[in-house]
């Protein structure tokens, strides 16, 4: 397949000089991600639940978790650890429920948006998930 | 060296080559050195005292416990080990060791019972005595010199530990006991390492005791504790000593089970695995269990006990040291009823469906039905009822969200109409229970204190047999394990003693100390204000109610009334449920089903399928006593908490968030949302129920209450508690109780 011939094509090779190569192999390792979306959606049948630009969002939004770190070393070992995950995703080594928990935007999506929970109070909320609060 | 090492010398290899190998090595023979064969030798070859001046590190007593003085001046001093201590004049030995904070090993004394002195573990060498004496029974005299760690003292509780275990079966790895025995412990800690016997040990046939203690008699090392426990603590003479020297049983002569309804505790007495709980029987050992300290709420008195859990099962129900209330036993409901805690429990919110059949649905729908239907009531017609077991936060969270609905009718179970709680007193034990114990006569007015607060009637008998003190009874007939003049039957007796005709009265008049004790059974009776004001003024005239004694009592029966009471959940009118349209029982079994109507819409909330479900049409599950962290008033005022101890079941709540959630729901908004919330609230109300682990007695007495005009029926009194072993909700779904009220109930 295409996709995993790109995704070996980007390895991560171990030393990045300075900062700028750093940010340059994020960008990279972005766009390999987001060309990957499509593969993605297919193999685990996501047509219905999420959007193309959520998936994008929520990985961009992973990257800019560690968007303060400064030392080219730590980002190659969290690039690295990304590209492991990408990898473990499009070679089906995950499960459905796996990209809808981790990925898909918002803790409990389809409940978010459900009118029933809107005006109770955290009393409430806290009531129907469990005794102990 | 000694003659033993050259002896043994001989017998080793005469090799040189291997001497030198084998000198470091494990190949020594056994020596024995004179100083070991005998104490006295040993004495003799230990340094000389310590100088008498030197200063000695300063001892506690055992367990921290508190030495009472009951004459200051009759103080004795005796020296333990060195230590000088002051003990009050009756003291023994052993009593005057535990003060100075040395605990000696003792299987047949206790501290509660009379002292017997046949185990003679508690040998301890005494200065100028030609043989150890026995701690527990001698008496300590001035300037007696008690010395405990001597090798006189070593030798003789080794000599002891050797002969106990010498026909004690070994049954450790099948023994109930093993972990908490006290043979195991005290062999350990005091025994020696080998033992001498070589014959075949004796063996015991096992005695039938009942469905609730197990007997294996070969276990049993005579010290006679259960014997003293069932004619002293519980009035029974059941058991006995039959037999003599190795052949000695303890049994009922005749095939009698203990019916007493405080024989589980000879469980908690027997020092070894002889008598043992049958329900937990090879259920679990004692170190893989946590144990929770808490609060029983079968009856009204709120005795301490330890929750024994294993993960989410309780496994057993021990009690726990309450001076005031309790002493250190519980009764047998208390203690063997928890396995209805397992079954016909309440996990899931229900609907009753259009074809009478009940459906499991979520708790958004389950108040959501319940919040839609209060709100097409009229707010008379809501009814709120507690049930028995309820908590103070429960219950205060049920009156404000029906008061606030508009709705005056929210009353606790067993309260009927009438019953006004203006005056604590006119609810509580006045004499607290461990005040009793200075009565010198006892009125029982329309109870069965054997049935209804086992403690109480406990400590009744502890008095009786202490200080010989007097008990009437009038009431029906019923039975009673001390010595008890039937006076009547109903209120006739009673006016017959206001009025001074009765002979009883002039028992009374010259009584010092004497207690009145009312039941709770007697607010339900029609004719109650006119009853309870003949007992005011029999009070009254016989100075029972004076600034330094208080003797008028009331026994409550069950464990939320005198919180229930003190909030203010009393019946105001008596077609309430009559009348009613939408009825919240909270946990509310002995409501009389046949009064509500057939058309009013009844929410039931508890932990188990009782009586009251089937006519229930929604269900919201709620969670048990050991469950929640709830505030419980005993009968005497005294102020206790219950400490969860297994999670909840299923989906089930706490009360009080249950009826939160559905004020809610329904619109109504309740101040608070926390646990601490309600308990300021309760602060506000009744501030009593905030102080935990304080008794607050009755501010007023009776010389406040108006006079009462109307006049007593002449219907005798009718017993309150029919079944002991089956009261409350969770007694009812137990196995082991259903047994007990099969074969230990008199009929």
């Amino acid at each position: 397949m295409a996709a995993p011939f790109t995704l070996r094509k980007i390895g991560v090779p171990p030393n990045s000089a300075n900062l700028t190569e750093a940010r340059r192999r994020v960008f990279d390792y972005f766009r390999a991600a987001c060309r990957s979306i499509p593969t993605i959606m297919d193999i685990y049948n996501l047509q219905d639940v999420v959007a193309p630009s959520q998936l994008r969002f929520a990985i961009s939004a992973q990257i800019r978790k560690n968007a303060h770190v400064t030392d080219p070393k730590v980002i190659d070992l969290l690039l690295f650890k990304g590209m492991e995950e990408l990898t473990d995703i499009v070679d089906h080594a995950k499960q459905r429920h796996h990209i809808i928990g981790q990925y898909v935007v918002g803790e409990g999506l389809v409940q978010n948006t459900g009118s029933k929970d809107q005006g109770k109070s955290d009393f409430l909320k806290n009531f129907y998930t469990s005794n102990y609060f | 060296m000694g003659v033993g090492i050259l002896a043994s010398r001989a017998i080793r290899p005469a090799s040189r080559l291997l001497r030198s190998q084998t000198s470091n090595l494990s190949l020594r023979t056994i020596v024995s050195k004179p100083e070991l064969q005998s104490p006295e030798a040993a004495a003799a070859s230990q340094p000389a005292e310590p100088p008498k001046n030197q200063i000695l590190p300063p001892r506690n007593p055992v367990g921290g416990a508190r030495v009472h003085f009951a004459n200051p001046e009759d103080a004795i001093e005796v020296f333990v080990d060195g230590y000088a201590v002051k003990v009050p004049k009756g003291f023994t030995v052993l009593q005057a060791c535990e003060v100075a904070g040395v605990d000696i090993p003792r299987f047949c004394y206790h501290s509660r019972l009379s002292i017997a002195g046949n185990c003679r573990m508690c040998l301890v060498e005494v200065e100028k005595s030609p043989k150890p004496v026995a701690s527990c029974a001698m008496p300590a005299l001035p300037g007696m010199k008690i010395k405990t760690d001597t090798p006189i003292a070593k030798k003789a509780r080794e000599g002891v530990m050797e002969f106990l275990l010498m026909n004690h079966p070994l049954d450790c790895p099948i023994c109930d006991q093993g972990g908490e025995c006290d043979l195991q412990d005290q062999s350990m800690a005091f025994g020696s390492d080998r033992g001498r016997f070589t014959e075949m040990k004796r063996s015991v046939v096992d005695k039938n005791l009942g469905p609730l203690v197990k007997t294996v008699m070969t276990r049993c090392i005579q010290c006679t504790r259960c014997v003293r426990f069932a004619s002293e603590v519980a009035g029974v003479q059941d058991l006995g000593m039959l037999g003599r020297g190795s052949g000695e049983e303890i049994g009922t002569y005749v095939e009698k089970l203990m019916t007493s309804e405080l024989s589980g505790n000879v469980i908690d007495i027997c020092p070894v695995g002889a008598l043992t709980s049958k329900p937990f029987a090879f259920k679990a050992r004692n170190w893989e269990l946590k144990g929770t300290e808490t609060i029983d709420v079968s009856d009204a008195v709120g005795s301490n006990i330890r929750v024994d859990s294993r993960g989410p099962e309780v496994m057993r129900i021990i009690p726990r040291l309450n001076e005031d209330i309790n002493e250190e036993w519980i009764s047998d409901k208390t203690r063997f009823s928890y396995d209805g805690l397992k079954r016909q429990r309440l996990s899931d919110p229900m609907i009753r469906d259009s074809d009478g059949r009940f459906k499991a649905v979520s708790w958004r729908d389950a108040l959501a039905v319940v919040g839609d239907i209060i709100h097409q009531v009229k707010s008379d017609e809501i009814v709120g009822i507690a049930g028995q077991l309820s908590d103070a936060e429960s219950m205060m969270v049920l009156k404000d969200f029906v008061n606030r609905m508009g709705s005056d009718n929210v009353w606790c179970e067993g309260t009927a109409v009438g019953v006004d709680a203006d005056l604590r007193y006119s609810y509580l034990m006045n004499t607290s229970i461990s005040g009793l114990e200075n009565a010198d006569l006892f009125l029982l007015v329309g109870t069965q204190p054997r049935v209804e607060a086992a403690m109480v009637n406990a400590r009744i008998c502890k008095t009786v047999r202490a200080s010989n003190a007097k008990v009437a009874y009038i009431g029906p007939p019923a039975d009673f394990n001390y010595d008890c003049k039937h006076l009547g039957t109903g209120p006739d007796t009673l006016k017959e003693i206001a009025e001074g005709r009765h002979p009883f009265c002039s028992a009374l008049k010259n009584a010092k100390n004497p207690a009145i004790i009312v039941g709770a059974g007697l607010f339900n009776r029609t004719d109650k204000d006119a009853i309870l004001s003949t007992v005011e003024s029999i009070a009254q005239a016989n100075n029972v109610v004076r600034p330094d004694w208080n003797g008028l009592n009331y026994l409550l029966l069950y464990a939320a009334q005198a919180a229930a009471l003190d909030l203010g959940l009393i019946q105001q009118s008596a077609k309430a449920l009559e009348s009613a349209k939408f009825v919240y029982l909270m946990g509310a079994d002995d409501v009389d089903v046949d009064k509500i109507p057939k058309d009013a819409f009844v929410v039931y909330q508890g932990h188990h399928g009782d009586k009251a479900v089937y006519r229930a049409n929604v269900i919201l599950p709620a969670s048990a006593f050991t469950e929640k962290e709830g505030t419980y008033e005993n009968t005497e005022g005294f102020t206790q908490q219950t400490v969860p101890a297994v999670p909840t079941v299923g989906d089930a709540r706490d009360d009080w968030k249950i009826v939160r959630a559905l004020s809610e729901v329904s619109g109504v908004n309740l101040p608070y949302n926390s646990i601490e919330g309600v308990r300021s609230r309760i602060k506000s109300v009744a501030p009593n129920l905030v102080h935990t682990d304080e008794r607050e007695p009755a501010a007023f007495g009776p010389s406040l209450k108006p006079e009462c005009k109307e006049t007593m029926s002449t219907t005798p009194f009718k017993p309150v508690v029919e079944n002991f072993y089956m009261t409350n909700a969770i007694t009812r779904a137990s196995k082991i109780m259903a047994q007990c009220s099969a074969v230990l109930l008199k009929k």
